[in-house]
């Protein structure tokens, strides 16, 4: 524990299919989470720990990375993108950057959120070394056994776990993994096969926030996690007898109406135009160019970019993807629901899910958990339910 | 300076060369790209230099046509674009005076005129030399033994570009954003005085000053970033430049005085004027301000306006042109500014020559367009026509309301459109086979054929030819068949019934037919070879979406062709001579 990584390497090719609809035209590491995509958290990260060298893995619809960086790209860093023609597994996503990295690099996934603490410790790790966390859930991943801080063996979602410590996706390598790497196509399965050979394999467990986005629902948890380190910001324009209550950060070029209450943590992106009398309640993200009619409530929710969201509306527990266009008086309350994703069944708390350039015309009512596919459209007065395909046209 | 010279490609490319001084003044060029340059030419020395690439106008691409020009004793070292009009009486006079031309450029003129007045003040000597001289140019003189370059123009673009103990000279601002991002905006009749720590200027022979600007396009924004070509890049930009055009709306107050009196008024008649693609988007511009505001209105290339314009009594005259550089449209703004007509630019460039001419100047958001083919720069003046005339629209405050909600969905409508990139790659394999392709649309989407196919023949050399689809029977349908696809663009609004006409009366002559519909229009699927499915906008914004669709295509078939499509031949980005 003594040298600093200088280079780190993201991959950011995969689609993650059981985030549909949101992922049918972008990455995993593109959902914008409080304004900003994860990938930005990650890259944020590895900024602040003094890393300035970093090699994208970019496949699973790269434009949306490569748009995104175009506008965005962090200051005081090399950014080199690498293209995964096909996305056949991690490991084999490292092996396209071999030409690119140098001594030691760090690797780590471009779709879960983490924060500079979070690898504040493991930046000094020596290669070969996998950093590990505690979690509630193992099982959804693959959990570690450790020996001595020596990693023993990788076991994938198992239906048992023989304990709560996972692997993060994030590992210190040197040049020396690429000898083991083909024909791999996952990292763990490459990190068992090194430790088979006998090369030792060190395990650093971090208390920092790490935090993965698995299911649609999972976008929410994240958002309320980022909107807790909010401070407020004004920009725009707001105008007489606007309540603002906690942390509110409003984009410029913002009009927010009369009689509107604003409950943070709350985020308001660039010239939306909101109100008159709409209540924004706690955890709520609000993307770019969005405008929201009179009477809407609208909590813990993420509406994103252009959505157009009339008059009398309740939201809650909802992701509302870019463009979509509600005319008004949309009901999505918050319930106890069951969600069906690839045959698994889950119960959770949820209002709706509606993916990008949806419209719903007047008084639709939304059953909790209902998953309505990119492009849709709903008729007035309709009420919808369950997992809807995208372009799916509700008469 | 080779860098700098590539990011000004874009206004020319055929031959480039550069000249540096030192214990002698080296010049070295070639009928090549600069990118070629680059790898053969030896290394210079020195703290003073300049470069040129050049777009031939009089004289083909060649090396001794090439600039920087040499006057007879090596010593005054010029670049210049534009065009010296009285450059023959000039080159015969100074060859009876022993003056030695190697090339056959208007061009050369000038180290030679600047040679025959030089006594030792080189700033003297250009002043004296232009007097002479009949035309436009962007000149920069350099002087063996000399400090300082000299510069100068006259309704060609040049910026001084500030740094640190150092500065720059530029025909446009990408070329040095790598270097500064603090300009300064010649203005005509200016010659400037530039060393490494100063700069001066005069005009009209007294001294001047000239304010500093900031410039907020970053170098990330005029490079590829990961794209194969600057075009593709720009494609995706387009939801973007769609945001930051539409975003300041909500807090503007009167965009333009004039169009409410006009509109209050409606007596009056509007001039739209333009060239190349944005000849297109006037096109479109004139539906919109019929279906809007019910003035009358006339659409008018500028170099046909400028011979043959009448000039009838219109008050208001819109301007389009995405350098601000365009020659023909700063003619014809002259011209229509003699006879007392208002004018109003729309232009991506801050500071561009026709800013200085017109009355008002709105810049569109679209950021510096390298591919020779417009495309975001297209939809960011369509943006701007919407925005001025939803501003002034005479329709039901309903429907206006429903328009402006569209608008602002606008930008996640071309994301949806971008998404269909691979659906739309697979139709260009498919097209890039042939020879000949025709476009036809009607009503708001007839221009729209017409930018289809001017994309598709300026980067990918096939013949293209967008029609208005009424106008097959009379004369183009003599030419239908198998090798000659149709694409055709449906549009929801009342010209719908007739387009699905003359789709069938295309596909009744055998051309193979690809349609572009909205979506939930099955209309076409039992005619066409292809649908391809756009999303739902009023039939008033769908040029926007159909255009990026045709964009797509275009790109995509040049690319399965191998074209260069950023730099396509015989092509240059902004038109500065007539």
């Amino acid at each position: 524990m003594s040298i600093m990584i200088k280079q780190a390497v993201i991959l950011a090719a995969g689609e993650g299919q059981r985030l549909r609809p949101f992922t049918v035209s972008k990455p995993k590491a593109m959902l914008a989470i409080a304004g900003r995509p994860i990938i930005d958290y990650v890259i944020e990260a590895v900024v602040k720990n003094g890393i300035n060298d970093v090699v994208l893995v970019l496949g699973y619809h790269k434009e949306q990375v490569l748009d995104w960086l175009s506008i965005n790209e962090p200051s005081g860093l090399e950014i080199t993108c690498v293209t995964q023609a096909n996305q056949l597994g991690s490991a084999h996503a490292l092996a396209q950057v071999e030409p690119y990295v140098k001594d030691d690099f760090l690797v780590l996934p471009g779709d879960k959120l983490i924060e500079a603490s979070t690898i504040a410790q493991f930046i000094h790790a020596d290669p070969q070394a996998v950093m590990a966390k505690r979690v509630d859930n193992p099982s959804r991943y693959g959990v570690l056994t450790i020996e001595k801080d020596l990693l023993k063996v990788i076991t994938e979602k198992p239906r048992d776990p023989s304990s709560n410590i996972i692997n993060t996706s994030v590992y210190a390598f040197n040049k020396k993994v690429f000898d083991f790497i083909r024909p791999e196509l996952d990292i763990p399965d490459v990190l068992n096969k090194m430790v088979s050979r006998g090369i030792a394999i060190s395990t650093h467990e971090t208390q920092g926030v790490w935090l993965d986005v698995v299911y649609p629902w999972d976008i929410l948890n994240l958002n309320g996690v980022v909107l807790r380190h909010l401070s407020t910001s004004l920009g725009g324009q707001v105008e007489a007898l606007v309540a603002i209550k906690g942390q509110v950060n409003i984009g410029k070029g913002t009009i927010i109406h009369s009689n509107s209450y604003l409950a943070g943590p709350l985020t308001i992106g660039e010239n939306c135009d909101i109100g008159p009398n709409v209540c924004l309640m706690a955890a709520t993200s609000i993307g770019d160019n969005v405008s929201i009619s009179p009477f809407t409530e609208i909590t813990n929710s993420i509406i994103s970019n252009d959505v157009i969201i009339g008059s009398g509306c309740t939201i809650q527990d909802s992701v509302i993807d870019q463009g979509c266009n509600i005319k008004g008086h949309l009901t999505a309350f918050s319930g106890d629901a069951e969600v069906e994703i690839n045959g698994e069944h889950h119960r959770v708390n949820l209002g709706a899910i509606l993916g990008e350039g949806c419209t719903l015309d007047y008084g639709v009512v939304a059953h909790p958990g209902v998953i309505l596919g990119n492009n849709s459209q709903v008729r007035a007065m309709k009420l919808i339910n369950g997992h809807l395909p995208d372009r799916s046209l509700v008469l | 300076m080779l860098n700098c010279l590539g990011h000004l490609e874009y206004r020319g490319y055929d031959s480039c060369g550069i000249a540096v001084s030192n214990s002698s003044i080296q010049v070295y060029k070639d009928a090549v790209r600069v990118a070629e340059l680059k790898k053969a030419i030896p290394p210079f020395e020195g703290s003073l230099g300049i470069g040129h690439t050049r777009w031939a106008t009089h004289g083909k691409p060649s090396r001794t046509n090439a600039h920087p020009h040499v006057g007879c004793q090596n010593e005054i070292t010029v670049v210049h674009n534009g065009i010296i009009n009285n450059f023959l009486p000039l080159k015969q006079k100074l060859i009876e005076e022993g003056h030695a031309f190697s090339s056959e450029t208007d061009s050369e003129v000038i180290p030679h005129l600047i040679e025959k007045y030089y006594a030792g003040d080189l700033e003297k000597a250009v002043e004296r030399a232009l007097a002479d001289v009949k035309g436009s140019y962007a000149i920069i003189v350099m002087g063996y033994g000399e400090n300082a370059l000299i510069a100068a123009r006259k309704d060609s673009p040049l910026i001084i570009a500030l740094g640190d103990h150092e500065n720059y000279l530029a025909s446009d601002v990408p070329a040095i954003l790598d270097y500064s991002s603090r300009v300064i905006y010649l203005e005509d009749g200016d010659i400037a005085t530039v060393t490494a720590d100063n700069v001066s200027f005069r005009n009209g022979g007294k001294s001047a000053k000239r304010t500093e600007h900031k410039v907020h396009w970053s170098v990330e924004e005029a490079r590829k970033s990961g794209y194969e070509h600057y075009m593709l890049k720009e494609i995706h930009e387009q939801p973007n430049v769609i945001r930051d055009t539409i975003g300041n709306w909500l807090l503007d107050g009167e965009p333009l005085e004039d169009l409410k009196r006009m509109s209050e008024g409606g007596m009056e008649t509007l001039l739209i004027l333009a060239c190349g693609t944005s000849y297109h988007a006037a096109m479109v511009g004139k539906y919109i301000v019929q279906e809007l505001l019910g003035l009358p209105v006339r659409a008018e290339l500028a170099s046909e306006f400028n011979y043959y314009g009448r000039i009838l009594p219109e008050t208001l005259a819109i301007a389009i042109t995405q350098s601000g550089e365009t020659a023909d449209v700063l003619l014809a703004i002259k011209k229509l500014k003699d006879v007392g007509c208002r004018v109003v630019a729309i232009t991506n460039v801050i500071g561009s020559r026709v800013s200085r001419l017109a009355d008002r100047t709105i810049i569109t958001r679209a950021g510096p367009e390298i591919s020779v083919a417009a495309t975001k720069s297209f939809i960011a003046q369509l943006m701007v026509i919407y925005w001025l005339m939803m501003h002034y629209a005479r329709v039901e405050p309903k429907r206006q309301a429903e328009l402006v909600l569209q608008l602002r969905q606008m930008a996640s409508r071309v994301a949806q459109v971008l998404d269909k990139e691979s659906e739309i790659a697979g139709l260009a394999t498919y097209f890039a086979k042939y020879d000949d392709i025709f476009f036809i649309g009607r009503g708001i989407n007839y221009p729209v054929a017409l930018e289809g196919a001017l994309k598709l023949k300026e980067i990918s050399y096939i013949h293209a030819e967008g029609f208005a689809a009424g106008e097959l029977k009379h004369g183009p349908f003599a030419l239908l068949g198998p090798n000659k696809p149709v694409i055709g663009i449906v549009t929801n609004d009342a010209t719908h019934q007739a387009m699905l006409t003359n789709i069938r009366e295309v596909k009744a002559r055998g051309s193979p037919l690809a349609t572009l519909v909205s979506e939930g229009d099955d209309s076409t699927d039992t005619l066409a070879d292809f649908v391809i499915t756009v999303p739902q906008v009023d039939p008033l914004f769908s040029p926007v979406v159909n255009t990026v669709v045709l964009q797509l295509l275009a790109y995509h078939i040049a690319r399965v062709r191998g074209c260069p499509i950023d730099f396509p031949k015989n092509l240059a980005k902004s038109v500065t001579v007539e």
